[in-house]
């Protein structure tokens, strides 16, 4: 059984326009921990990447009040057992102040559904097989990143950092059902749009390509594929082979998008 | 073969990494214009070079200082089916393509070879423009680090960069203070013809492959004390200088060539352009390269004589040194030069000192 609770304490944004991203539940809360004073869960690894989002959101509203290009929060539950526990997942929520929208709560077997009748662009989870599931059946899925506290990069903490990649490997063992490749499209060319509402030096958005195994001719071509999509990259690493995580310790993404680039 | 990377990796590389490095070579491996497959970072003498460096940038340089980056970054967006024209690394990047070819040819399994990565803070939209300019010119750089305003600094150690050249001197300073070897590149005024059979790096020998232990002396207490100095401890080594480990590179890459009997046809020469005296200061220099198994092919001597005529006849591709005082001269003859900014040298050279005799050694 689904079910959507709306937000209280949160203002509801227009359907039409929003940028629909669902977070697990198990993502944002470290289950079983409870905060003694107030008998809440205590937040995990998700929440670095809610306080990025309502950044991007501030600052899209700061720029146009009546703005309704914005990331709207979906906090879901992928498995029975956290399906269960719906009043104390609106309560951690609620007592810890985060920016989500919307609850669905969801099964194993029925959050992809769920994501699909949500009109859902952005998935995140910290499980890879969650992740792959919905990927397969044509939702635009990432997993979480972890972030580390020490960084050389000096950019603002808060800013929403996007990793776009290239990646070789996944394309070959994922394989998606066709006509769910339009989705990951959708969702960049928001992305993109989003992007564009800020300059190129000052924004709370940092989108970042990275190719991990293919030449710089695929580089040229990806950078070209996504300004057709209207996505401005701000930056992009070509690493050919060379090993990955040195560059994500500097560039600290919130998620990491595989861009399923078909040619 | 032992590593040229300074830091050893651990010898057990992690599985994801190696899932990395097989998709990348499956694909390179696959592609129809045979595209020489960039080298495993781990073993490779990696060379970063900036935009700045690589292609003449000058004229879109002035657009972005005087009229901001917005207007820069669209002025490139438009111009970008048009090439950029070379830069002062541009012929030292064709002379490490050059080494390349000779060593696959030698080596084809090898990566120890040279990986050449464009690191700029570039915003990525410029890309475009910079990657049509390397596909015009057919150089082999197949690995990018575009930042988009970051300073390139952290992504240096994260591709495993053993030179570092750039136009900024401070991004440069900054790379140094990091222990990664750099030195801030300058256009000659001059053209004279290089050699595109063999990669020729000159050396200074104080504050660039040497420390400036010795440069002290001669400026705190002048050309005698140094000399008394030199001879007294001509035994014992100097220490070693930001540019030591890149001559290391360069030396278990030309062993290659030697042990393939390549020694009279070696597409790499290095040269040591001091301004000690062979008799009263240079025992302690060679006997500190021999201490440390380095082999250097050319030491030359100039006992404080100018250093732009002789490297004038040298013709290196790239010239490091870290005195402003000799990079001008050297530049004003036709030498592509490179400025190391270490040591006390720097002091002097910004008149921050204000009693400056003429720096003789």
């Amino acid at each position: 059984m689904v079910s959507v609770v709306l937000n209280t304490d949160v203002k509801q944004e227009d359907a039409g326009n929003a940028v629909v991203v669902a977070v697990t539940s198990r993502a944002l809360f470290e289950s079983g921990l409870e905060d003694d004073d107030a008998g809440v869960w205590k937040l995990s690894l998700a929440f670095p990447l809610l306080q990025a989002v309502q950044k991007v959101n501030d600052c899209l509203l700061e720029k146009n009040p009546a703005e309704s290009l914005l990331l709207d929060v979906l906090l879901i539950t992928t498995d029975s057992q956290h399906q269960k526990l719906s009043s104390l997942l609106i309560s951690s929520t609620k007592h810890h102040g985060l920016g989500v929208g919307k609850f669905c709560f969801a099964s194993e077997e029925t959050f992809v559904d769920s994501l699909l009748e949500n009109n859902v662009q952005l998935f995140l989870s910290t499980n890879k097989d969650e992740v792959q599931t919905a990927s397969q059946k044509g939702v635009p899925s990432a997993m979480l990143e972890a972030r580390k506290k020490d960084s050389s990069v000096s950019c603002q903490r808060e800013d929403l950092r996007v990793w776009l990649d290239e990646d070789l490997i996944s394309l070959r063992d994922s394989a998606s059902e066709p006509g769910s490749r339009h989705s990951p499209q959708r969702f960049l060319a928001k992305l993109g749009e989003i992007r564009q509402r800020f300059s190129v030096s000052d924004s709370p958005l940092w989108i970042s390509l990275v190719i991990l195994h293919g030449s710089r001719e695929n580089c040229g071509k990806r950078l070209k594929t996504l300004r057709s999509l209207g996505v401005s990259v701000d930056d992009v690493y070509c690493l050919a082979g060379a090993p990955s995580e040195p560059l994500l310790s500097v560039l600290q993404p919130h998620f990491r998008f595989n861009c399923c680039f078909m040619d | 073969m032992s590593e040229i990377k300074p830091e050893g990796r651990a010898a057990v590389a992690d599985s994801s990494e190696e899932q990395d490095w097989a998709a990348a070579k499956a694909f390179f491996d696959s592609l129809k214009t045979k595209v020489p497959r960039p080298p495993k970072p781990q073993f490779a003498v990696t060379i970063a070079v900036s935009s700045r460096t690589l292609f003449n940038m000058v004229a879109e340089r002035k657009i972005y200082e005087e009229e901001g980056v917005e207007k820069y970054v669209a002025f490139q967006v438009e111009h970008e089916d048009e090439p950029l024209s070379p830069g002062p690394a541009f012929p030292f990047v064709k002379a490490l393509m050059n080494v390349n070819s000779r060593l696959r040819q030698l080596y084809p399994d090898s990566e120890e070879l040279f990986d050449i990565v464009l690191m700029t803070n570039n915003h990525a939209q410029v890309g475009v423009r910079l990657i049509n300019s390397i596909n015009h010119y057919g150089l082999t750089i197949e690995r990018f680090c575009m930042t988009g305003g970051q300073s390139p600094i952290g992504y240096l150690k994260a591709y495993m960069t053993n030179l570092y050249l750039s136009k900024d001197s401070e991004k440069v300073t900054d790379a140094i203070e990091e222990e990664i070897a750099a030195a801030t590149m300058f256009m000659r005024q001059s053209e004279t013809e290089l050699s595109d059979t063999q990669l020729r790096v000159a050396f200074d020998g104080d504050a660039v492959l040497f420390s400036d232990e010795s440069e002290i002396i001669v400026k705190q207490h002048g050309l005698d004390t140094f000399f008394e100095h030199e001879k007294k401890f001509e035994n014992k080594p100097l220490a070693q200088g930001p540019l030591k480990c890149f001559l290391e590179a360069l030396g278990k890459l030309q062993r290659k060539f030697y042990a393939k009997n390549e020694r009279m046809n070696c597409p790499i020469r290095t040269f040591l352009v001091t301004a000690r005296s062979a008799a009263s200061s240079g025992a302690r220099v060679l006997k500190t390269l021999r201490s440390w198994g380095l082999e250097i092919d050319e030491a030359l001597f100039l006992a404080g004589a100018p250093k732009g005529p002789l490297l004038q006849k040298i013709k290196p591709h790239i010239f490091f040194d870290d005195q402003m005082f000799h990079i001008e001269g050297a530049k004003e003859l036709g030498t592509i030069s490179a400025h190391v900014p270490y040591g006390i040298g720097q002091k002097y050279n910004r008149g921050k000192l204000i009693e400056e005799p003429a720096e003789k050694k």
